[in-house]
């Protein structure tokens, strides 16, 4: 189950059990099990596609064909700006997974302040890269290394960009529901669901934010640390 | 399959016959005939021919395979078409078919028996790649498998849009468009590519290998009798890939030599003008390379009829 | 993601924070016209691919330019693009989203699933999956025949060695488009149409997990088409499906038609494989248990696994086909330090889980019709779903096989000669299955169950013939030519579209509530049979006689074998005539109603009356057995359709007990 969210309903300072609200929950519940799952699944489906840039990283690397996987004489990226790139989403993500706890306690502001910050954040790393992408020191086909550089680093800003738009979304939704509905439960089905599903999208894009601040690391470690 | 369950009469009252034993002894001839016909009268017509080691590998893989196959193909149909004769629906029969859901033994043997065939199929590709170095088949730059004995006979592969030329480095590496090999001896391919990947396809020898720009692909080969091998490309590489064929010459020693040593003189003003033997060329080396056509009154080889595959600096 | 949280039930007590008063009128409809539809998507296609263009000449009309022909690839790259995210735009893909962005309620499910009844809504971004399943269906049927017509084009010019209908370079473009075509859109020939539609009325649900995704992944097979095919206008692409590089980083602007369409064609697949995965596992009614799940489920689940994990690496290699085309990297260029093994890896890597994904439908189809006309439980259920999920696994360990001869690691060519082996294990068991379950069966002789049979002769040939592939010294003979083409159409024409064809006149009753003519359905299929394996038979003659793939001349000697192909090619594309003959006037004209269970089927989705209602089911279903219990004495009905109040209840909260603990 996701995180956030509470136990099924059925409790019973809810309106008496009807064929209606019966299904409403169960098809509930079973929206808020495709989130918890969906997401897990488009991690897998990511790894994948990142994962082929990696792969094209180490093939290319080993083969050195010509000498030209990274030649001496030809530049690479700005060190700095890969670094605060990894940093500004990493930090992005720990902002928002801090506020995560705080939303948990009740505390809504708290959750809305640090996910503005985070969604700050996250555009300001792709603000960045897109900048280092249109002033780079090299020709993307001076050699392998620049390639997977120059093809690599638009699909993380792509993917970071659609995360930032979820998390947008999620800012405004939270904006009708009001904080206390975050420690008890509703009066209404309508209601609950809707905190419900709130909360299980929201474990969800920490899921997924999380996970590209571990790619961040990974594309900083290989495009920065050890090119 | 056959020995799945009992013999309990039917609703008849009629014993049922033993199907399995009725299908097993309509399958025994079929498979026997079968595989006595590829063995015997087919398997010495199989593809590609025995005209060389890696072809006769390739033509007993294949014979080998067939025998193995027509069995298994045989029991299926011959299940197939019993099952659709005997076990067909009767006008009338309203009844449900008796309700097996599976039956363990018999999955255990077919999964048993299918495992059985596959891993010694695999065993014996293997035997087969590793035997007559490699198969005939392009094995990379680094070729693992190869002949034993001395330097086999070098003879440089080049393709490019849209013709084959030959180098024979051992000879003071001029370039020809007409592949000739003597009988008897190893051969090693050095395939290479100016352009696009093609593949190298000498047919009766039994020899593909593709050919990549900047890469050399090793295949050996050892043609046994004399003759005429068509050579193809197999691997599309644009407009007129249909048209990459030419005939190669398998021919005695003595005339190899021969052939080898009027191609020298008379190729020697053409050879000095080419880069010297390389296993792989710049791509620059078309035009010099391509040359060996002009001579020959052909045209058409220069690569580049596409774009230029090298990124452009603004 | 964000925006498949939303409501799917209004009729829900009580108000939604933010949305709207339960009782509230609904908002007035637009005219027709202002509505998005088909219309405002060619509107927005259009716009879009203009603005792409210009930005295209824009950003690299200076410096980039495709030799002999004034354009630039960003151009035409980003004109695809944006046309299609224009089109997408113009059909109210992104209007939802942008609701949430702005935090307005979000109106689309009710103004899809009330406002645009009848036609009108086969032609809108519709989120009810069975409108996406017709959709899909006569989606898929159009692509089928316009690659189907490319082929009779290329049989055309195979008639003679000498004598050319088309230059060698229309061949090669027809070549590509044809199998381009057919490898990207068959994917979802049978998970589009049948799954979408069918997937929720077999595991007893009322929908799908995310209807967006759902219909999206439908709206981008048109754009697909759309720009596969304008690469004809290019002078279509000299490389075939497998776009090797250097050629297709070489080749003009047909390249890039190819790259963007394969790409956008990833995506849809991804989308489509995500939505099943994440309904089978979270939609499945109470009772529906794994082991109950019907094997066609299981058949969509793998392919589903199989879709989402490796199209994206397709995705990923048309992008850096990409952009070696337009940005200028050098991905693929051995000299600047990529590789054309690169490529190669990749597009395989991508390229065979596809022709499972390609082959696994099928195996689900025929396996689900076959024990509903032998009248017998199917045999071995477990074996069946255990061969399909270790299809799935082995999958992804066997693409070098395609390799055997590019002196791509050739130390390692025995692993993969072993692993291509061995998945011919699992493939086999729908041998077994198929046998077991003839045993004392009372076949009848239906046009699905004439597919189904057929599916299992075709696929027999075409596995078998698979093995001599997977041995590296026959391939060296085998690669590369029509052999290996021969082997292919035997597992997808013969299997793939057999399978689809047995499953259609299976569902079409369910789907559209109108039977095919079944006269008709049994000249389709024996003209379908007799000349399928009539063009394809000998082709692996005339290859292992030493034709290879994709020429428009060949042997002299090969001429009377070529011949006797094309003509039965040219028969093939009648039957195929035939068949749409039959499915126009069947569906159109003739119109015979078949409402209830006409194959007397257990299968869940034949419990409800055909087409479906609305919403499918009046109450979640609890099933109660499994779906092939013929013959079972005391066997309980599939499902309890209207089960007492409680008894959802209970089931949910014990699954939600039994997750918890996990
Ligand atoms: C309507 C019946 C069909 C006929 C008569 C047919 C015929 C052909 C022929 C003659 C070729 C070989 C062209 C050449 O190599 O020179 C070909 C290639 C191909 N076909 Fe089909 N085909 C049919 C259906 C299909 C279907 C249903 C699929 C897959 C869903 C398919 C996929 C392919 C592919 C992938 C290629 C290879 C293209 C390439 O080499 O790049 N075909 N077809
Ligand atoms: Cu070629
Ligand atoms: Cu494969």
């Amino acid at each position: 189950m996701s995180e956030t969210a509470t136990p099924p309903p059925g409790t019973p300072d809810l309106p008496a059990l009807t064929r209606e609200s019966e299904e409403a929950n169960f098809f509930h519940e079973a929206a808020l099990n495709a989130t918890w799952t969906g997401v897990r699944l488009a991690v897998g489906a990511l790894s994948f596609a990142f994962g082929c840039f990696v792969f094209a990283y180490f093939y290319l690397r080993s083969l050195n064909s010509h000498g030209m996987w990274h030649p001496a004489g030809v530049k690479g990226p700005q060190p700095w700006a890969g670094a605060v790139i990894m940093a500004l989403v990493v930090v992005s993500a720990l902002v928002q997974y801090v506020g995560l706890t705080r939303i948990k306690a009740s505390k809504k502001g708290a959750w809305q302040a640090s996910a503005v910050l985070a969604l700050v954040l996250g555009l300001a790393a792709i603000g960045l890269q897109v900048w280092e992408l249109l002033n780079l020191h090299f020709f993307p086909g001076s050699s392998g290394f620049s390639s997977v550089f120059v093809g690599a680093t638009p699909v993380f800003v792509i993917v970071v960009l659609a995360a930032m738009i979820w998390l947008e979304t999620l800012i405004m939704r939270v904006r009708v529901i009001p904080a206390i509905s975050f420690v008890e439960q509703p009066p209404t089905y309508a209601e609950a669901f809707a905190v419900q599903r709130f909360q299980a999208s929201l474990s969800a894009f920490t899921v997924l934010w999380n996970y590209l601040a571990v790619v961040a690391i990974v594309f900083w470690v290989l495009f920065y640390l050890t090119a | 399959m056959p020995a799945a369950d009992g013999t309990v009469a039917d609703g008849a009252g009629r014993p049922e016959p033993n199907h399995g034993l009725r299908i097993f002894l309509l399958w025994l001839p079929v498979a026997l005939v079968a595989d006595l016909l590829i063995w015997f009268v087919w398997g010495p017509h199989l593809p590609p021919g025995a005209m060389s080691t890696s072809a006769a590998t390739q033509q007993s893989a294949i014979k080998i395979m067939s025998v193995m196959a027509a069995p298994v193909m045989a029991l299926v149909l011959v299940y197939g078409a019993y099952a659709l004769v005997v076990w067909r629906h009767r006008e009338g029969d309203d009844e449900d078919g008796p309700p097996i859901h599976g039956n363990t033994r018999v999955s255990v043997t077919w999964i048993g028996v299918t495992s059985v065939i596959v891993l010694s199929l695999a065993v014996f590709g293997t035997v087969e790649l590793a035997g007559p170095a490699g198969a005939g088949a392009g094995e990379g730059n680094t070729p693992i498998w190869r002949p034993s004995g001395g330097t086999p006979l070098q003879v440089q592969v080049i393709g490019q849009q849209w013709r084959w030329t030959y180098r024979y480095p051992q000879f003071g590496g001029f370039e020809t468009t007409s592949l000739m090999l003597p009988v008897g001896e190893n051969v090693q391919f050095n395939i290479t590519s100016l352009d696009v990947i093609h593949s190298f396809w000498a047919y009766q020898l039994g020899v593909k290998a593709d050919a990549n720009p900047d890469i050399n692909n090793v295949a050996y080969t050892k043609p046994e009798h004399t003759g005429q091998v068509q050579v193809r490309c197999a691997e599309l590489c644009g407009l007129w890939h249909a048209d990459m064929t030419t005939v190669g010459q398998v021919v005695s020693l003595s005339a190899f030599n021969a052939w080898t040593a009027t191609a020298r003189t008379q190729l020697a003003a053409l050879t000095k003008e080419l880069p010297p033997y390389t296993l792989t060329y710049d791509p620059n080396a078309v035009a010099q390379l391509g040359k060996v056509f002009q001579k020959a009154g052909l045209s058409g080889a220069g690569g580049g009829f596409y774009g230029s595959q090298y990124p452009v600096q603004p | 993601m964000a925006i498949d949280m939303q409501p799917e039930s209004d009729r829900q007590p009580g108000r939604e924070p933010g949305g709207r008063e339960p009782d509230a009128p609904p908002p007035p409809a637009r005219p027709w016209w202002r509505r998005p539809a088909v219309h405002t998507a060619l509107a927005g296609a259009v716009i879009g691919y203009l603005l792409g263009h210009l930005l295209g000449n824009v950003i690299a009309g200076q410096y980039s330019q495709v030799v002999n022909s004034g354009q630039n690839d960003y151009a035409i790259v980003l004109g695809y693009v944006l046309g299609t995210l224009g089109w997408l735009a113009g059909l109210g893909v992104f209007s939802d989203l942008l609701r949430q962005m702005t935090g307005r309620p979000v109106h689309a499910t009710e103004e899809a699933r009330d406002a645009s009844a009848g036609l009108a809504r086969y032609f809108r971004y519709s989120l009810d999956h069975k409108v996406v399943g017709l959709q899909y269906l006569v989606g898929m049927i159009g692509f089928f025949l316009t690659g189907g017509l490319l082929a009779m084009a290329i049989r055309t010019e195979l008639l003679s060695p000498s004598y050319h209908v088309f230059s060698s370079a229309t061949y090669t473009a027809i070549v590509g488009e044809h199998g381009t075509m057919m490898m990207m859109m068959m994917s979802s020939l049978i998970l589009g149409p049948l799954g979408n539609y069918l997937l929720p009325l077999m595991i007893g649900s009322k929908r799908m997990a995310f209807p967006r995704i759902e219909a999206l992944s439908f709206w981008l097979t048109p754009a697909a088409y759309i720009v596969l095919l304008s690469g004809l206008m290019f002078g279509g692409f000299p490389f075939g499906w497998t776009g090797y590089a250097p050629l297709s980083v070489q080749a003009t602007q047909g390249a890039d038609a190819y790259a963007v369409a394969f790409g956008i064609m990833g995506i849809s697949l991804i989308l489509l494989g995500f939505n099943i995965i994440v309904t089978v596992i979270c939609y499945r009614a109470p009772g529906m248990h794994w082991g109950r799940l019907p094997i066609f489920v299981w058949a969509m689940l793998t392919t589903s696994f199989l879709m989402v994990l490796a199209a994206p690496v397709l995705v990923g290699a048309m992008y850096m086909l990409i952009t070696d085309r337009t940005v200028q990297t050098a991905f693929f260029t051995d000299d600047l330090g990529g590789s054309s093994y690169l490529w190669e890896n990749l597009f395989w890597f991508f390229g065979h889980p596809e022709v499972y994904i390609l082959a696994l439908p099928g195996f689900g189809v025929v396996s689900e019709i076959l024990p509903v006309f032998c009248r017998k439980p199917l045999f071995g259920y477990k074996v069946a779903a255990a061969g399909m999920v270790g299809v799935t696994l082995l999958s992804f360990f066997v693409w070098q096989h395609h390799l055997f001869d590019s002196g791509i690691n050739p130390d390692m060519r025995p692993v993969f000669m072993l692993t291509t082996e061995l998945i011919s294990i699992p493939t086999g068991f729908i041998f077994l299955v198929a046998m077991g379950t003839f045993w004392k069966a009372k076949i009848r002789f239906t046009v699905p169950m004439l597919f189904a049979l057929g599916f299992y002769f075709n696929f027999l040939i075409g596995g078998i013939s698979g093995v001599y592939l997977s041995d590296v010294p026959a391939d060296t003979t085998e690669h590369g030519t029509f052999f290996v083409m021969a082997h292919f159409h035997y597992t997808i024409m013969g299997g793939l579209i057999f399978a689809f064809m047995a499953g259609l006149y299976y569902w079409l009753p369910k789907m559209m509530g109108i039977r095919l003519n079944q006269t008709l359905g049994k000249i389709h299929f024996w003209t379908m049979f007799v000349f399928f394996n009539a063009t394809f038979l000998p082709l692996f003659a005339v290859g292992m006689a030493g034709q290879p793939r994709r020429v428009y001349t060949y042997a002299r000697s090969l001429e009377t074998l070529n011949d006797w192909v094309s003509i039965s090619s040219f028969l093939l594309g009648v039957s195929i005539l035939i068949f749409v003959f039959n499915f126009v006037y069947s569906t159109v004209i003739a119109r015979v109603h078949e409402e209830g269970n006409p194959w007397n089927s257990r299968g869940l989705e034949w419990q409800v009356s055909s087409p479906p209602p609305p919403g499918n089911f009046a109450r979640v279903p609890v099933v109660l057995s499994g779906p092939y219990e013929y013959g079972v004495k005391d066997a309980p009905p599939v499902a309890d359709l209207d089960p007492p109040l409680g008894v959802i209840s209970n089931a949910y909260a014990a699954a939600a007990a039994e997750g918890a603990e996990v």
